[in-house]
């Protein structure tokens, strides 16, 4: 077990530390920052100057290196567009970013689980395959179309949510939360709902296979023939079995939630890290766009670390495969 | 459905004007709030509701007094003596005096600043008393007040007790988020990127005329979120409206769409010094834009009402020089720009010696100026009617100038805004030969260059007498437009959306100032 951690996390740093390298290899395609520092009358002794001031003249691997000097010590350097530390700047943007993540993901697992579970066992009914031909739409539209789509509905033609932004936030330490105030609930809704569909009807459709797969199957023959009732069949035997695949989707998932909110959050003005990223690309924000990077690949190594982990948990197959001495 | 929900969206965008708070959206967020530390419009533009320079801009773009009340040239052009208003204070309850002017001269010329660009020809700045000021500069040079509408006066014992008393674009610093200006509004709140609040100046010298209690700007990027956001209700005023939804917007009796003329002439650029063509598939031993007859043909090949109809949708107007009608020194006498004539392009290219046409590399950006891309794969149209073949490469404006300043086109769009508002800016930008020592021809990216137009430049730089000077810029504008050295396209339309019951006043530099808003 602990070999097997300590394995993984040792390749864990080793994909933080390519996907590093490749990250700076690309920044100089994205465009240069210097245009955007300078004004119109700037001469060219000023770009020399500035150019060598931020290392921008140095090759990238260098630039790189110098990049990683400061991460580890939890330096990520000074943002081009706004002069203050990056790590300030990705703090505060931060909640709001997992703030709509958390609503999102848990409107996509317990939305997404339930209507799987009822398609799965009113596998012939009317409503059942409404829902099924209606999550068509969820994973197949685009993001940005579902929300300016939502925004039209429901901010510009009802009037009944606001069409862009967090609402009223209030502060608790460091933290900006939109959960307290009325306002900041109902800006949830759209971009929640925005960035959750795709994953609530993955989700439905995955549990859905899934428990007919395992609706099949002889021990839920027995289960029934044994008298038991239909609940209990259905959530304490069937659905737990299904619950492996759908753990791996759903924690990728997850972090695909954090990390694609960037469309979200571009669509609805939410001013989370995925918007800070948007800007950054456009800006040639390099410090930040690093560091966002970074995080995000952070994240996702994280997420299937900690997936991994829970496979042991869960399947003890597993387990016995690796005590076994493969 | 639609007649039900008409009243429905008048009523919510009644709601705002009762309320206190003025929100509008821009599609960029001020990067720093340093008058000095960053000379682009969308940092000047909002710090004119917050600092002050010595001359302000009207309604009309003319200069008029703000922190001076009287200026006047100092015996033979040696420079500008200014007399300062007295009884301004800062936000923060300092007194405004000369002292602030020459500590904001000093930073604002600082190699750290970069603003310096507009103090090169000063070449002293003198404190005659407590409320005069002396600007000493090396030539006579009329139009240095009109110059400076855009330096502000910061307060030196602010800037010294707060560390702040130079820019610093890398790292930031006090004033990079804090304020404290003599200007109409005040900064309250100042959140990066998300919100910045402003409220009135309570101590501001002038009398204000608008009626705003509390003022927040948020930077929307998506043009159809902001569009979505204007409907709604939730702000204001948006700034810009996608050229595509003003038809549209216009149609709804809730909001208003308010049209203007930037100071910003869009052209298309040559590379006069180059020995071949980069991109042509055939043409690579010559440049054929070398030759005025080729220039011209593409001038007479680019059918700009065309544009401005179908891609402006009427919202812009044809340019004929490097400067808008609207700015100083524009040459009326020759504002005609060469006739959209297929055949006499194709007879110009024919003398050239291409009547076989050629084809060469077209450079765009593509999401710099209103619908760029859109602009230029039309013109890649017109150029193929008359034979030459544009290989068009658009690409983001941060990859843009890189490759301009690398000599990678054959021909390229550019836009140019003078920030003097005047017609000597793009010639010394654009048309001078590029000299990095004397500063010249900076943006002159295909390094045109005419002896006479550099030895007007000075003079015109120089001249007091009006008559004289505008007799010297029109023979520049007559040289540029009989070399084409570049094909002045149209003027970049200004567009912005508001509720309906909000006035305001749209300046041709896409200035918002919220000191000219009332909302009825």
């Amino acid at each position: 077990m602990l070999a097997y951690i300590i394995q993984r996390i040792g390749q864990s740093a080793l994909v933080l530390l390519i996907v590093g390298l490749v990250a700076f290899s690309m920044f100089r395609f994205v465009g240069d920052p210097i245009d955007n520092m300078l004004g119109q009358e700037r001469t060219q002794e000023d770009i020399d100057r500035l150019r060598g001031q931020l290392g921008l003249d140095q090759p990238f691997v260098m630039q790189y290196v110098k990049f990683l000097g400061g991460a580890v010590q939890g330096n990520f350097g000074v943002s081009y567009r706004q002069g203050r530390p990056v790590s300030e700047i990705l703090l505060e943007r931060a909640p709001a970013t997992l703030e709509l993540a958390a609503v999102s993901g848990f409107l996509a697992i317990s939305i997404g689980i339930g209507l799987g579970v009822f398609t799965a066992i009113r596998r012939n009914g009317i409503t059942a395959n409404v829902i099924m031909s209606a999550s068509l739409i969820g994973v197949s539209l685009p993001t940005f179309l579902i929300g300016i789509l939502l925004i039209y509905l429901f901010s510009v033609e009802l009037g009944w949510l606001p069409s862009f932004g967090r609402g009223e936030t209030v502060k608790i330490g460091n933290w900006s939360t939109g959960f307290l105030t009325e306002t900041g609930l109902k800006a949830l809704i759209l971009p929640s709902i925005t960035l959750g569909l795709y994953q609530m009807t993955l989700i439905m459709r995955l549990v859905r296979s899934e428990m007919l797969e395992v609706l099949r199957q002889d021990y839920i023959r027995f289960a029934r023939a044994r008298g038991l009732r239909e609940r209990a069949v259905n959530f304490r035997h069937a659905l737990k079995n299904t619950l492996v695949p759908v753990i791996t989707v759903t924690g990728l998932q997850l972090g695909s939630i954090i990390a694609f909110a960037i469309i979200t959050e571009t669509v609805f003005q939410w001013p989370g890290v995925g918007l800070l990223f948007i800007n950054a690309i456009q800006f040639v924000d390099i410090p930040v766009m690093a560091a966002y990077l970074m995080l995000i690949s952070v994240m996702f190594v994280g997420i299937n670390l900690i997936v991994d982990l829970l496979y042991f948990a869960i399947d003890p197959r597993l387990r016995v495969d690796r005590t076994g001495g493969h | 459905m639609i007649r039900y929900i008409l009243p429905v969206a008048i009523g919510l965008s009644a709601a705002p004007a009762m309320a206190e708070t003025f929100k509008w959206a821009e599609t960029t967020d001020p990067q720093t709030m340093d008058p000095h530390a960053v000379n682009s419009a969308p940092v000047l533009g909002f710090l004119n509701n917050v600092y002050e320079g010595l001359v302000r801009r009207g309604k009309d773009m003319a200069i008029e007094p703000a922190l001076a009340t009287a200026w006047e040239p100092i015996g033979e052009g040696e420079g500008w003596r200014f007399t300062l208003r007295q009884g301004v204070t800062f936000h923060d309850g300092a007194a405004f005096d000369a002292d602030d002017v020459i500590f904001s001269y000093t930073r604002a010329s600082d190699e750290s600043s970069d603003t310096r660009s507009w103090f090169a020809p000063v070449s002293e700045v003198i404190k005659v008393d407590a409320y005069t000021v002396d600007i000493m500069t090396s030539a006579p040079n009329p139009i240095f007040p009109d110059s400076i509408a855009n330096w502000m006066i910061m307060d030196s014992g602010w800037a010294e007790a707060n560390a702040t008393t130079l820019p610093d674009k890398e790292n930031g610093n006090y004033a990079t988020l804090n304020t404290n200006g003599t200007g109409a509004f005040r900064v309250t709140d100042r959140q990066p990127g998300l919100t910045t609040v402003l409220e009135p100046f309570d101590g501001w010298w002038d009398e204000a005329t608008h009626n705003i209690t509390r003022a927040e700007l948020t930077p929307i990027q998506n043009p159809a979120t902001a569009v979505a956001a204007l409907l709604s209700g939730d702000v204001d005023l948006i700034n810009p409206v996608p050229i595509q939804d003003t038809a549209r917007l216009a149609a709804n009796d809730a909001v208003k769409v308010i049209q203007g003329i930037e100071a910003r002439v869009i052209m298309l650029g040559f590379p006069h010094e180059a020995d071949s063509l980069k991109y042509s598939a055939e043409t690579t031993d010559a440049n054929p834009f070398a030759d005025v007859r080729v220039r011209k043909a593409v001038a007479q090949a680019v059918n700009v009402p065309a544009i401005l109809q179908t891609i402006m949708r009427g919202n812009a107007e044809a340019a004929s020089q490097l400067v808008s009608p609207a700015m100083r020194g524009f040459s009326t006498g020759l504002a005609e720009r060469p006739a959209y004539d297929v055949d006499a392009a194709k007879a110009l290219l024919a003398e050239a010696g291409y009547e076989t046409g050629f084809s060469f590399g077209l450079k765009c950006p593509n999401d710099r100026y209103l619908n760029d891309e859109a602009v230029c794969q039309a013109i890649t149209g017109m150029l193929a009617q008359v034979g030459i073949t544009a290989v068009l490469d658009a690409m983001p404006v941060q990859n843009y100038w890189p490759e301009l300043r690398e000599d990678n086109y054959d021909m390229y769009l550019l836009g140019w805004s003078p920030g003097t508002f005047d017609a000597e800016h793009p010639i010394r930008f654009l048309a001078a030969t590029p000299n990095e020592e004397k500063k010249l021809g900076s943006w002159n990216f295909g390094g045109y260059s005419n002896a006479r137009v550099d030895e007007l430049l000075p003079l015109i730089q120089s001249e007091i007498d009006d008559a004289k000077r505008q007799a010297m810029l029109d023979e520049v504008t007559q040289v540029l437009q009989g070399e084409v050295a570049y094909v002045p396209l149209y003027v970049q339309p200004l567009v912005w959306g508001a509720q309906a019951n909000v006035d305001l006043t749209q300046r041709p530099d896409n200035f918002f100032i919220l000191r000219w808003v009332t909302v009825n």
